[in-house]
């Protein structure tokens, strides 16, 4: 099938040379599976296979479009090629296209990024699904839910400016949730990587920890608004914390999207932090040796001791601002049926820090440990004003005591709770779910002076 | 579509001969094309067709799902046996049951005088130039405007064969006004259901042209105003907040999946699950909401579900008690009620679950003008930006765009600066004691729900309402 997809992927790229200024071609085969389950048993086992074709074309100097779509034969090819031409040349010329890469260039390996055991594993899924209920259960769980998704592609790219490439990677993602007969308590257990077949007890693990988490929530009281110091864990990390380094985007920060505008060489967080985007992650999620037209990927530091260093940036932004590609290039969706080629994090990385759970847990102020969060919305993204609702366990721990509680809300500033960080845990982890579509490795942290509300009626 | 239609055709008797209770097939065939803007300028285009089959299997109690999107003879056999092998593997004990047999067989579209296919990217960019026009001013603006025309067929082993078609001029912008004092931001979704003639009758340059301004707005003159957080006051808010309030407070908690655990791990739950149908009361007798994928002109708009269902109104709260869930076969055959329609499928490669279509807070009898006469201090919340709301769907915040301070019955010109609603969904419902006559869908939106992520178009809408004594929140 590999000499299928690199056929299809020449045969757009040999034709769309002669009619085009640059054309880049990826063809990706995947087939994906996906089991769900609730109330302790599996709803239903999902298969997808799927063969597509990715597009971007160059015309008339800077005019430029982007197609993806199935295609199986030659013919769809040459459909697909002229489609995207003819629709291109409509087009008036793009203000983010300044070139794409044009060099032939070594690129590095990445390791850990396929599990030659899919296969097989796939055909076990959902005995390791019922496994998996069966910990939460054991653990004190009443019920249990979630799904574990599988991912397995292969891609072939070809530029005609002459980088070509080709990968392979395979990926999981696992959520459980442990429910009581309250609706009130509930624990997660999450789970991701590259290689599923080497993480079934992990697995089983997520299942036990979401029932722990859950049977610790029996008789959560509702929580009292107002200031305190949390404790996150990675889960919540990612999701407000790990957000900051994501919008290090050129793009980004030109839609008034991002809170790091204008903040280049500023102290934006504690002198302990550092973090980054690390394409050749060894087993990470969106691990890549090259970017989607072609330059080698990199590590790229983005805080550095705290320091805001650099914005990722694709060879068209980094002519733009004059500057040097990280080799970050994605085609980017924009809106529906509109693409464009624009940096984009792969796998963001913070440094791991030296505390335990414990010692982040071992306070003198009301502190509140949030193990899961979900619908997150900006209310300004420029500024970094936001909200989020933390879900599942979640415990105050005051003068020596743990209680669990319920119904609050972080009503809070994402850049000043990176400011506000006091101590990282030593438990870094790959978070990759609902709520965080960049895996992002990430330890627990605590934050002081966070604002915490709740429904006044 | 023919191509597509026949092999969706021959999954069905191909599964027809695999010796399982129920196959259905679903051949989709979406093209849509995009432009993108920044400031005004052009930041890139593309089309994006998409053609596919998914296909759904029950054995033995079991359901499994499988889809492909080459058109092929024996990537439709595989998928078929796949789907029939997921189910085997899923080894449940309780058997899933899908009611009674549907056999339905029909054709519908949606109304569009000027198609959508035969829009000209020159008259996409004439209109998104017009669009750009009304935003000139604010530091920062993206636009996205995206025809979108999805064709379905659906067959199944009990005898359904709908054949649909959906038209949906997707468009969206992302505003930033800045003053002084700081910026404001908003996300408006502009959304409309029908052909290219939609621009013109919903006004949609002057509906811009106003959203505009009162983004400036906010952002130059709006305040905080102490005496607002000191003390309970009555709230009025427009017809686009209390589209999202009975979307986010009424319509997910009403949907069957949730109810009874299906969701959750992702959507999640829903607090309706503890209470009694026709019996439990969550509102005041103001509060009336429905739900009618029946209703032209919506991007909630369809005449059969995707398990073949004829779509009739539901009306999910009654008088403040909660009157009905939404329901697809398989939960609908789970309360004994059957179906009324709410299945919906994002696409070929995703199964049909319970989804919302057009929900609404039905009309009351009153003015905006008489529930503006009887407050003597509060906010009238028009727009809002922020808003989130837990997965059982209790406890909801949202964030005022364009608010303005009510005194003595008067709206006045003071614009409030963010006043946030953050209350529970019975405390808040509980609250409402008018609601006006003046019924519109000013909430277009795409409502995400399910792994891997659904995104459906959906409108929402209402009358104006008014709460009485509501504490603002926000604070901690």
């Amino acid at each position: 099938m590999a000499e299928n997809l690199r056929s299809l992927v020449d045969h757009a790229v040999d034709m769309g040379a002669k009619k085009a200024d640059a054309i880049i071609a990826h063809g990706v085969l995947s087939s994906d599976s996906q089991v769900r389950f609730s109330e302790s048993r599996i709803d239903i086992a999902k298969k997808w296979e799927s063969l597509r074709l990715e597009i971007f074309i160059v015309v008339e100097d800077a005019k430029t479009g982007a197609t993806v779509r199935a295609v199986s034969t030659k013919q769809d090819v040459e459909k697909a090629v002229n489609d995207v031409i003819s629709f291109s040349r409509t087009l008036p010329d793009s203000m983010f296209y300044a070139g794409i890469e044009e060099d032939v260039k070594d690129y590095p390996e990445t390791t850990g990024n396929y599990d030659r055991g899919i296969d097989d594993f796939e055909e076990e899924s959902s005995d390791v699904v019922n496994s998996i209920i069966g910990a939460g259960l054991d653990a004190g769980a009443k019920r249990v839910a979630g799904s574990l998704m599988l991912t397995n592609a292969e891609s072939f790219f070809r530029s005609s400016t002459g980088p070509e490439g080709s990968r392979k990677s395979t990926g999981f993602e696992l959520n459980v949730r442990a429910l009581q007969d309250e609706l009130d308590y509930s624990g997660q257990g999450l789970l991701s990587g590259a290689i599923p077949s080497s993480k079934r007890e992990e697995m089983i693990a997520a299942g036990t920890r979401a029932g722990r988490l859950s049977k610790e929530a029996i008789g959560a009281a509702q929580g009292e608004p107002g200031i305190y110091d949390l404790v996150l864990t990675p889960t919540v990390a990612a999701s407000i914390v790990g957000d900051i380094p994501r919008r290090a985007n050129p793009f980004i920060a030109m839609i008034g999207m991002s809170p790091l505008q204008d903040k280049m060489g500023e102290q934006i967080a504690p002198d302990f932090i550092t973090a980054y985007d690390d394409s050749l992650l060894a087993g990470g999620i969106h691990s890549t040796p090259f970017d989607w037209e072609g330059t080698p990927a990199q590590k790229t530091t983005i805080i550095e001791k705290g320091v805001l260093k650099a914005f990722l940036h694709n060879t068209s932004t980094a002519r733009m601002f004059e500057t040097e590609t990280t080799g970050s290039s994605r085609l980017a969706s924009i809106g529906m049926g509109a693409r464009i080629l624009l940096p984009g994090a792969s796998n963001i990385v913070f440094e791991n820090g030296k505390n335990s759970l414990d010692d982040l847990l071992d306070v003198d102020r009301p502190t509140i440990h949030v193990t899961c969060n979900w619908y997150g919305r900006f209310q300004n993204a420029q500024t970094g004003d936001f909200s989020t609702i933390p879900r599942d366990a979640m415990f105050l721990i005051d003068k020596g005591e743990r209680k669990p509680i319920k119904n609050m809300r972080i009503s809070d500033n994402t850049m000043r709770m990176l400011a506000n960080i006091d101590a990282l845990g030593n438990d870094r982890t790959q978070v990759y779910w609902w709520e965080v579509r960049t895996p992002t490795l990430i330890p627990s942290m605590r934050v002081r002076d966070c604002r915490m509300t709740a429904a006044t009626q | 579509m023919k191509d597509g239609k026949d092999l969706a055709d021959y999954c069905i008797k191909y599964g027809s001969d695999q010796n399982c209770d129920f196959v259905e097939a679903r051949y989709v065939e979406d093209v849509a094309r995009g432009l993108a803007y920044r400031n005004g300028q052009p930041v890139s285009g593309g089309i994006t067709p998409s053609a596919g089959i998914g296909v759904r299997a029950l054995v033995g109690g079991c359901i499994g799902f499988a889809s492909f999107d080459r058109l092929e003879t024996d990537l439709a056999e595989k998928t078929v046996s796949t789907a029939i092998k997921m189910a085997k593997n899923s080894k449940r004990k309780d058997p899933i049951d899908l009611g009674d047999p549907i056999s339905n067989k029909a054709k519908w579209k949606v109304e569009a005088k000027h198609h959508l296919a035969d829009v000209s990217i020159d008259e996409m960019m004439e209109t998104a130039d017009e669009l750009n026009k009304r935003m000139a001013g604010l530091s920062s603006y993206v636009l996205t405007i995206n025809p979108r025309v999805q064709k379905k067929y659906y067959v199944s082993t009990e005898g359904s064969e709908i054949e649909g078609e959906l038209s949906y001029l997707l468009m969206s912008t992302t505003m930033t006004a800045s003053s002084k004092g700081g910026s404001e931001q908003r996300y408006l979704d502009l959304t409309l259901a029908g052909g290219w003639e939609r621009i013109e009758e919903a006004n949609l340059y002057d509906v811009l042209s106003d959203e505009v301004s009162h983004l400036k707005q906010a952002a130059e003159k709006a305040v905080a105003v102490k005496e607002l957080m000191d003390q309970p006051i009555d709230m009025i808010v427009g017809q686009e907040v209390a589209g999202i309030i009975a979307h986010e407070n009424v319509g997910h908690p009403s949907e069957g999946d949730r109810i009874m655990g299906r969701e959750g791990a992702q959507a999640g739950e829903s607090f309706w699950r503890d209470l009694r149908l026709g019996e439990s009361r969550v509102g005041s007798d103001a509060v009336n909401v429905s739900e009618d994928p029946t209703v032209p002109k919506t991007s909630g708009f369809y005449v059969y579900d995707d398990e073949g269902v004829k779509a009739r109104k539901r009306e999910l709260i009654k008088e403040g008690i909660i009157n009905e869930p939404l329901l697809n076969r398989e939960f609908g055959a789970k309360f004994g009620m059957g179906s009324n329609a709410a299945a919906r499928a994002s696409g070929y490669n995703r199964e049909p679950i319970i989804r919302m279509a057009n929900t609404y807070f039905e009309p009351g009898d009153y003015s905006f003008e008489e529930l503006v006469e009887g407050v003597k201090l509060g906010v009238f919340m028009r727009s809002f930006k922020e808003w989130n709301i837990d997965d059982r769907r209790f406890q909801s915040k949202y964030t005022g765009s364009e608010a303005y301070l009510i005194r003595n019955g008067e709206i006045t010109d003071t614009m409030v600066k963010r006043p946030v609603m953050e209350t529970t969904s019975v405390g808040m419902l509980s609250a409402i004691d008018a609601v006006s006559k003046n019924l519109t869908f000013e909430f277009p939106g795409t409502c995400g729900k399910s792994d891997p992520m659904q995104g459906v178009p959906v409108y929402a809408g209402g009358g104006e309402i008014r709460f009485r004594s509501i504490r603002l929140g926000g604070v901690g």
